[in-house]
């Protein structure tokens, strides 16, 4: 009994520890100075007409006195939209891989990210069933599991065997990298058994009811080992570079599209004038001990003052 | 030939052989040149005093150090350094990317058929764009990460850092041209340009290493005498008196170049190695401009007639320095705007990434900076200047400098341009626009020729663009036709004219180039001639 209060306790567990450490992540991530204008073209959020070629707006003359301030609705259908669709292009269809990577990768990778994706479908849809108790739900959850588990298999199999196999890759794989990906197929496989041995998924959903209403109940050793699998997967994903897909959105956003310019006296201007305000502590010759950046900025000959 | 696969820490070899000695037949064939030069090995009093022990090239001539203090010394530099690149404030401008880059790099290694500089060695492991990443994103685990200290060997931290480890590390990170290309088609938004720029940028900020031609005869020579081509002033008015000169002989105009005129509504800033090199550029601005009507200036005051920016692609402190004097400047003489002549890293740096370290009035919304692209076009479609294009009448292929399309997203103007003053169709290459390749110039590369590197950058970083040309003249390669390759930026034709002369392409395949400006002039329709002058007439 006490393994089954440990399989619900360690759900919620996982649960909160992801989001928690993902939240904590991203504050620390955010909260990291503005960092100087990086981008690279071709930018989804550009006009209609420039986006297919990577034009900008700096395409125009006098293009620092049109700066209109936008209205949320138009930031997010002109600028989050046209982002979160290209992000999630990539995200189903891994259309770089496909179209730059030579080394036979994009069908299992785009395999194991769609076995991942429709895993977590399956978990939110087991949830859904538990609630509403649907029949329609329970009937579609077996090929849903089953679907998921065999297109992650291949995906993680293919990519350990590609790995390993392809000297260029393999010199860039550390045990991490083949760990990271083990972890995925143990959970496929082990959702696979758990199936073969119970296809109506019965216990799985018994599992689940169970996990929501706190109420443990036995279920057999292989659905026990794909929930608790997938679980510890959920709270290891955070603390490692899994957690790519959450990142990608600073990476994008706050890095290679941010194209915006400064305006005087914005929350933008604020900023840097008080970053201006930290103190350079790097040490090379040219660089005068003590100062700020805005008054190392003012300097021509810092050498002169180190004297 | 085969070799010994590289493995990372490789790197830490102490020996004074190159890790990756390279050979001209291992490099990218370019199936359209007959004579393509062998590749000469480094002279024995440089290998006798400097380090080559990366591929055997070179842009420092700086002793090694000899004693163990002094490569203790090295060694602690370097690692102080990089705990102050990952700290967010004492590396606020870039600690963010810097440090996500660093962490989620998938090692897939989409990025490396990206990279001009891997193709163009023939895919030679150590240019790899996630070679020199992966070194020190290695290093960075063991050394500063829990993980990297508790299981080292397990997330692949293994690499161990020693004088030879920081010097190749530094040679490394001057075998990238921070184009970016690799960027652009990473899927996790992974930015190893920017990890090669933030390793130069430990070492030129912590232990003041750069090449000499960036560093000391580049931004301390830029910011004490005014140009980084040493130009002072006085020497700054000979040249544009010169500049008068050669439009009179060339086109019988009598045309003053107004200098330092309060109040302009544009005052034009050159990359100053134009009136050196190329002076015919800067004489095709004032040409068009003044056919134009426009009103405006270019200054001589320090720093205001040379636009470079070098520190971009090594060093912020120094970047913001050269960027408050551009815009003092245009302060100072009270213009509408600062307009940035044909020189690509010039766009980048002033209009985009000085934006966040000029506050207030300095905002390029209160004293804005734009290219001169836009400019020209809108020039052009106003029909105040007469444009015939037949005089234009040979073969063109367009050069995108990566830091005016791929980094700022400006691509039709010139092409328009192109289109409304030559006659035969514009033979772009493949690929070009934002996803064109660097012309191996990028970053400084241009400009750096101390002991071998210019051979280097010859033979390794140029060759895919030299391959893109010949490719795009494929057709008309007979050396009886004359070609020519725009290139809006100056550091791009600096490259191209290394390039040209080394492959021979002029003499082979009959391949010049030059400026956008110079091409608009020759096809105005109410000067006397033509006013691009060809290699042979030089
Ligand atoms: S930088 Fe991007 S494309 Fe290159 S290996 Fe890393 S994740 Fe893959
Ligand atoms: S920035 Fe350009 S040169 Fe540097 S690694 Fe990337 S593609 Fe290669």
């Amino acid at each position: 009994m006490a393994l089954h209060w440990f399989a619900i306790i360690f759900a919620w567990a996982s649960v909160v520890i992801f989001f928690a450490v993902a939240v904590y992540r991203v504050v620390k991530i955010s909260s990291m100075p503005l960092g100087l204008r990086w981008e690279v073209y071709p930018i989804p959020h550009e006009a209609r007409d420039r986006r297919e070629y990577g034009g900008s707006y700096m395409e125009d003359v006098d293009w620092p006195k049109k700066h209109e301030r936008r209205s949320f609705w138009a930031e997010v259908v002109e600028f989050l939209a046209p982002e979160a669709i290209e992000i999630g292009t990539e995200i189903v269809t891994m259309k770089k891989v496909r179209g730059h990577n030579r080394y036979g990768i994009w069908a299992f990778s785009t395999l194991l990210h769609w076995g991942i994706y429709l895993f977590v479908l399956w978990a939110l849809l087991l949830i859904v069933q538990s609630l509403t108790r649907s029949a329609l739900l329970a009937a579609v959850a077996g090929p849903l599991l089953v679907v998921a588990c065999a297109v992650g298999l291949v995906g993680a199999a293919g990519l350990i065997v590609r790995r390993a196999t392809t000297p260029d890759l393999a010199r860039y794989t550390a045990p991490i990298d083949y760990f990271n990906l083990a972890f995925l197929a143990a959970i496929f496989v082990s959702g696979l058994i758990s199936w073969a041995g119970d296809p109506a998924l019965a216990g799985h959903r018994a599992y689940m009811s169970a996990a929501l209403t706190f109420q443990p109940t036995a279920v057999s050793g292989a659905v026990l080992a794909t929930f608790l699998l997938f679980w510890a997967f959920v709270v290891y994903m955070p603390f490692s570079k899994l957690l790519h897909y959450v990142i990608k959105y600073f990476l994008y956003h706050q890095g290679l599209w941010d194209d915006a310019f400064k305006t005087k006296g914005s929350a933008a201007d604020r900023q840097v004038i008080r970053q201006l305000g930290y103190r350079v502590k790097w040490q090379a010759p040219h660089i005068a001990a003590g100062k700020t950046w805005l008054e190392e900025a003012q300097m021509i000959s810092p050498e002169g003052e180190k004297k | 030939m085969s070799r010994q696969p590289i493995r990372f820490r490789d790197i830490a070899r102490l020996t004074d052989e190159p890790l990756n000695p390279l050979s001209a037949d291992e490099l990218m064939p370019l199936p359209a040149l007959s004579d393509v030069p062998e590749l000469t090995p480094p002279r024995p009093r440089w290998l006798e005093n400097y380090d080559l022990s990366l591929d055997g090239f070179s842009d420092f001539d700086i002793p090694m150090p000899k004693t163990p203090e002094e490569r203790e010394r090295l060694v602690r530099g370097f690692l102080t350094g990089l705990e102050k690149l990952l700290d967010p404030e004492t590396n606020w401008t870039f600690a963010k990317l810097f440090r996500l880059s660093l962490d989620y790099c998938m090692r897939c290694q989409t990025c490396s058929e990206a990279c001009h500089v891997y193709l163009g060695s023939g895919r030679q492991e150590i240019y790899r764009p996630t070679y020199r990443s992966e070194i020190l994103r290695r290093i960075y685990q063991r050394y500063f990460t829990p993980a990297g200290k508790l299981i080292g060997p397990l997330i692949g931290a293994d690499v161990e850092v020693n004088f030879k480890t920081v010097w190749r590390l530094l040679e490394l990170s001057y075998r990238c041209n921070i184009c970016r290309r690799c960027a652009q088609v990473c899927p996790a938004g992974i930015d190893n340009a920017l990890i090669a720029r933030e390793i130069r940028k430990l070492f030129s900020q912590e232990l003041g290493i750069a090449p000499t031609e960036l560093l000391r005869k580049g931004t301390r020579q830029h910011l004490q005498a005014g140009s980084s081509t040493g130009m002072n002033p006085a020497a700054f008015r000979n040249s544009v008196e010169f500049l008068e000169e050669i439009i009179e002989e060339k086109t019988g105009r009598k045309i003053t170049i107004p200098v330092d005129k309060k109040g302009a509504d544009i005052l034009l800033i050159h990359n100053a190695g134009e009136f050196i090199s190329w002076p015919e550029n800067p004489a095709a601005f004032a040409i068009l401009f003044d056919a134009a009507g426009i009103n405006w200036t270019l200054s001589s005051d320090l720093l205001g007639y040379d636009v470079v920016n070098y520190a971009v692609w090594f060093d912020d402190v120094e970047l913001a320095r050269i960027a408050l004097q551009h815009v003092e400047v245009a302060r100072r003489l009270g213009v509408k705007k600062i307009v940035v002549g044909e020189c690509g890293h010039a766009h980048k740096a002033l209009c985009v990434i000085a934006d966040r370290v000029l506050p207030g009035d300095h905002s390029v919304s209160e004293r804005p900076r734009e290219s001169c692209l836009p400019l020209l076009w809108d020039i052009v479609r106003s029909g105040a200047i007469r444009f015939d294009p037949s005089r234009n009448d040979f073969p063109v292929t367009l050069h995108d400098s990566c830091n005016v399309v791929r980094l700022m997203g400006i691509v039709q103007p010139q092409r328009e341009i192109v289109r409304a003053v030559c006659s035969q169709p514009l033979r772009e290459m493949a690929p070009h626009g934002v996803h064109n390749y660097c012309c191996g110039g990028g970053s400084g590369f241009a400009i750096m020729d101390t002991l071998n590197f210019s051979q280097w950058r010859n033979a390794v970083s140029a060759r895919m663009k030299v391959k893109q040309i010949l490719d795009a003249f494929g057709d008309v390669l007979d050396p009886g036709i004359r070609k020519y390759v725009i290139a809006a930026c100056s550091n791009c034709k600096g490259t191209l004219r290394e390039a040209i002369n080394y492959y021979d392409l002029w003499e082979q395949h009959g391949i010049w180039y030059g400026g956008l400006v110079e091409l608009m002039v020759n096809a105005m329709a109410d000067l006397p001639g033509p006013y691009i002058t060809w290699n042979e007439e030089m």
